[in-house]
């Protein structure tokens, strides 16, 4: 098999990660500057204030247009969020009063293992 | 005696090149065959372990995952998940599963998972993950398993979550508890720090204006932390396009990596003004809810698995967990790996997973 030092193939992969590493380390010492923190907070906290802006407009755009916004949208999943919930509850408490009233297990109807288990050295088995 | 080795000569490495480039040619045309396979193809299926949902509540999720063995340990397992990140990265695909392998170990494994918050939950708190989910999920736990003891174990932020759980419920009914790269002195989490600097970050402004801090966001924070290594993973991509194993894995990683969480407003303000700015579970001062929760108070056995190559949980900021808790029975193991690969991928096989069988095992009877 031909040396590795001498497969173009391998000094490329060798290089993309000799680039990688000196770059990440290059850009982690500059950002571990307070200097970088507060232009890239001040650009994000500019970001932030126009995406707030935009979601205002879009708002009232779509209540013009007689539209459901996003928020309408949003309250409407959290609705039925809340509905699947009290349902999951609800066959919580019917699963509980059928297993209370003797009656055989429902949904993950395969009988749980025994919790019997030891550990392998306990068992003789060894570690 | 010296040992010696033959290496090539160039006559050898001159009979090698038609091999070579022959090689070169084949993986050529297998890039262009899988390139166009990968672009029409969706990727393996992810967290497909058989599990049940035990109950859902706005954000959280609580699954038990069917058991696979004939006997199963007494005490059952709840997994907290970070809530920045889905769940299904301890459970992959078949043969590369955290979950699947605990139950091939015959554990009785639940796991606390999130889904993204809604707007309107941009009002959870800490206190609501800390006294209200975990120990929620814990009783449903106890309820369904039969058992009192559980133990837990918490995957990054979730092991932050269950550090705080535990110490402000030190009489139980958590019986072990495993923490995976969790931090405890956040002012070395070095740049994370930098980008918060109380000077220049104003928390309030952003959540007061945004509710949910969005997952573009965090994941930007994260890939800042490595930022040529997106590329770098597509350059390794493109090379390696014809070894289907590779894809497969870096599909695999790259769709949980992107999978990002937004962070409860109320909850990231918290984050950042305790544990960023004033890194109050460092100092012992942290509460929650008006409950102290230090750590000396936490006196069960405890496990924390660090990475040795950890750049987002730095080992100078997890490495504390084990010299603050007050629990005789403690040990931290520090594996080689970064933050993700500790826990999943190859390594993790080899390395986490049965240490943690063998120290849980034990403690689980």
């Amino acid at each position: 098999m031909a040396d590795n030092k001498n497969d173009p193939a391998e000094i490329w992969r060798t290089m993309v990660g000799e680039m990688e590493k000196g770059f990440n380390t290059f850009a982690n010492q500059a950002m571990a500057s307070p200097e970088f923190s507060k232009v890239v907070n001040q650009a994000g906290s500019v970001s932030a204030g126009a995406q707030k802006q935009m979601g205002d407009m879009m708002e009232k755009y779509l209540t013009g247009m007689n539209l459901p916004s996003r928020a309408q949208m949003t309250n409407f999943g959290e609705r039925l969020a809340a509905i699947e919930s009290q349902m999951s509850e609800v066959v919580s408490i019917l699963r509980d009063m059928h297993q209370a009233a003797g009656g055989a297990p429902i949904g993950d109807a395969t009988p749980r293992p025994p919790r019997t288990k030891r550990p392998p050295s306990n068992e003789g088995e060894g570690a | 005696m010296t040992a010696t080795t033959a290496s090539p000569s160039p006559v050898d490495d001159f009979a090698a090149i038609p091999t070579r480039i022959q090689d070169e040619v084949n993986r050529a045309i297998q890039r262009s065959i899988k390139g166009v396979e990968y672009i029409a193809s969706s990727g393996p299926t992810l967290g497909s372990t058989p599990k049940d949902v035990l109950h859902s509540r706005g954000t959280m999720k609580l699954y038990h995952y069917r058991p696979m063995a004939d006997e199963i340990y007494r005490v059952p397992i709840l997994i907290v998940m970070a809530t920045t990140n889905r769940g299904y990265i301890l459970d992959l695909v078949p043969g590369q599963s955290f979950i699947e392998f605990l139950l091939k170990r015959g554990y009785d494994v639940y796991m606390l998972d999130w889904t993204a918050p809604t707007p309107e939950e941009k009002n959870l708190r800490m206190e609501d993950y800390v006294l209200d989910f975990i120990p929620d999920s814990i009783r449903r736990v106890q309820k369904d398993s039969g058992e009192t003891d559980v133990s837990v174990i918490g995957y990054c932020f979730g092991g932050v979550l269950s550090t705080l759980y535990g110490a402000i419920f030190p009489d139980g009914p958590m019986k072990n508890l495993i923490c995976f790269t969790t931090p405890v002195d956040f002012t070395k989490m070095e740049l994370f720090h930098n980008f918060s600097d109380r000077r220049y970050f104003d928390v309030d402004r952003l959540v007061d204006s945004v509710g949910n801090v969005p997952p573009e966001m965090i994941l930007t924070s994260f890939e800042m932390l490595r930022p040529a290594s997106r590329v770098a993973g597509q350059v390794q991509l493109w090379e390696n396009i014809w070894n289907d194993e590779f894809v497969k894995s870096y599909r695999m990683f790259d769709r949980w990596a992107t999978d990002t969480l937004p962070l409860a407003g109320e909850y990231f303000r918290t984050i950042t003004k305790d544990l960023m700015w004033d890194n109050k579970l460092f100092t012992d001062t942290m509460t929650v809810g008006g409950r102290p929760a230090n750590l000396a108070a936490i006196k069960v056995p405890i496990l924390h698995a660090v990475a040795e190559h950890d750049h987002i949980v730095p080992y100078e900021a997890a490495k504390h967990l084990i010299a603050k808790v007050g629990s005789t029975d403690k040990q931290e193991v520090i594996l080689k790996g970064g933050h993700v690969s500790l826990v999943a991928g190859a390594n993790a096989i080899k390395r986490l997973w049965p240490k943690l069988d063998s120290w849980l095992g034990e403690r689980s009877t």
